[in-house]
């Protein structure tokens, strides 16, 4: 049940929180500046009052040296807000136009498709952007190759994939003209995606930490990872990583959330920059 | 063409199959000149807990990061007395990158580290004791702040006596308050030491 909190708060002073910042980007890659300490207290002392901790001392040493690490990834997913629309978090997207096909295609051979991976692709709304920026946005389209892969964890939410089938929230970052020309306006309402956009993506069912299941895509050159691994712990965090070094090509990229880091996951990945976006790239060794 | 659908024949084929190869054959391939068929080895071992021992002994000669990366990661999963055992000579090594692995590996096995701590902080090295701190630094065990009270209680060496501080900024309680105002007598001439134990104690206190 959720508590409503007592009278007496605690209250989480300036240098308690300045420890609580230090520590949790060390863990996570987060940042909280002065101005968000409203936001993170009150996930942290609601945090407090459903465990019974009387004062953020003991909230923190139950964060810092539970060796499980449960309630430090509860923590995580309170300070984490997801949702899912088109062309979100869209500088990754002028990032992949601008530098990171561009790079792929120079680097290509005549006949070798370009192979992108949104995973976990939830209902879909991250690998149709990725085809219809790609459409809209590089030039050279179509003189190459273009595969989306598509994968999650989730049948249910898969099958809402690829039936491709949306809200006018979903599809609030989208011009008029886009949505004209992408989708088909349903009778309740909701927006159906075009049978070709739909038709180009590949969708599978799996997991990330099930070897086999990773073993089946080999050869990608970029992988569209966002606001997934902070929901993992380190360990599954870091074998999930070491798989998806195996599914790269050489010189493959690997784009994260923007709250997510790689350089605290593993030093395995390059980070570069294209377009105002750090992008992590597998060396070609 | 633009967008295709990928095909069966556009998915490329499974790695050898590693069912039949045994632990002797994966071990040999780690000798192998292709970093790819030492990465494969270093994972198909990843799932023999009975291969730490060669694993570990591999891992300080490999030069690949790719290949290191994936033996950490496996020693990780593993998690055992054992792999303890094979990481700790790795906070002697002259490669940082390498200790540092070593380091990020031993923090996540609290309840296996525990029994080597006392070894770890005695070595007569100091930079190995500084490298125990930094495993100290950030190990999820309740012992932790016991174990960096006496780091600035007795360690003789400023150093080490810093990492550790810097450390129980973070992970310190009240109790260890008189530990860290005793080394600031004990270094009364070391300015930055004065400097640190004061905000140390601010950080605990956290006014």
């Amino acid at each position: 049940m959720n508590m409503p909190l007592a009278p007496t708060t605690p209250v989480i002073s300036d240098e308690e929180f300045a420890k609580f910042c230090e520590f949790f980007y060390r863990k996570t890659g987060i940042m909280f500046d002065t101005q968000k300490k409203y936001f993170a207290e009150r996930r942290i002392t609601d945090r407090m009052a459903r465990l019974g901790c009387a004062t953020f001392r003991e909230y923190f040493a139950t964060i810092r040296f539970e060796a499980s690490g449960e309630e430090m990834q509860r923590l995580v997913n309170q300070m984490t807000v997801n949702e899912t629309y088109f062309f979100r978090e869209d500088y990754q997207l002028k990032a992949l136009v601008a530098g990171i096909l561009p790079d792929l295609a120079a680097r290509r051979r005549k006949g070798q498709p370009i192979r992108i991976w949104s995973v976990p692709c939830s209902s879909g709304e991250e690998p149709y952007s990725l085809a219809i920026y790609i459409l809209e946005n590089w030039a050279d389209a179509d003189r190459h190759d273009i595969e989306i892969l598509a994968s999650d964890i989730d049948s249910a939410i898969l099958a809402a994939a690829a039936a491709g089938v949306y809200t006018e929230r979903s599809l609030q970052r989208l011009s008029p003209d886009l949505i004209r020309r992408y989708f088909t306006r349903q009778k309740d309402n909701g927006y159906r995606i075009s049978d070709d956009i739909r038709g180009s993506i590949d969708f599978s069912q799996g997991n990330v930490v099930d070897p086999p299941f990773m073993r089946t895509f080999r050869g990608v050159d970029v992988i569209f990872c966002r606001n997934m691994l902070i929901y993992f712990d380190d360990q599954s965090r870091r074998e999930t990583v070491e798989a998806m070094y195996d599914c790269l090509s050489p010189g493959g990229y690997i784009c994260l959330g923007h709250s997510e880091s790689m350089s605290r996951i593993s030093s395995l990945f390059r980070p570069r920059k294209y377009a105002d976006s750090i992008i992590y790239q597998k060396p070609f060794e | 063409m633009a967008l295709v659908r990928r095909t069966a024949a556009s998915v490329a084929g499974l790695e050898r199959d590693g069912a039949l190869r045994g632990q002797e054959q994966w071990l040999a391939d780690l000798a192998s000149n292709d970093t790819s068929i030492r990465r494969q080895a270093a994972q198909a071992l990843s799932r023999m807990p009975d291969a730490v021992a060669g694993i570990c002994a591999h891992l300080a000669n490999e030069r690949s990061l790719s290949v290191r990366s994936i033996i950490l990661t496996g020693l990780i999963v593993h998690k055992s007395p054992a792999v303890v055992r094979g990481l700790l000579p790795l906070l002697g090594s002259e490669d940082a990158n390498l200790r540092n692995g070593a380091i990020e590996a031993l923090q996540q096995m609290p309840d296996e580290v525990a029994p080597h701590v006392e070894a770890m902080l005695a070595d007569p090295d100091s930079d190995v004791r500084i490298f125990a701190v930094d495993v100290l630094s950030a190990l999820p065990h309740p012992m932790v702040p016991e174990w960096l009270r006496r780091v600035v209680t007795l360690d003789p060496h400023v150093n080490v006596c810093a990492a550790a501080l810097d450390a129980l900024a973070e992970a310190g309680q009240p109790e260890v308050i008189p530990a860290l105002e005793k080394l600031a007598d004990r270094f009364s001439d070391v300015a930055f030491i004065q400097f640190a134990v004061d905000a140390a104690i601010r950080r605990i206190r956290g006014r």
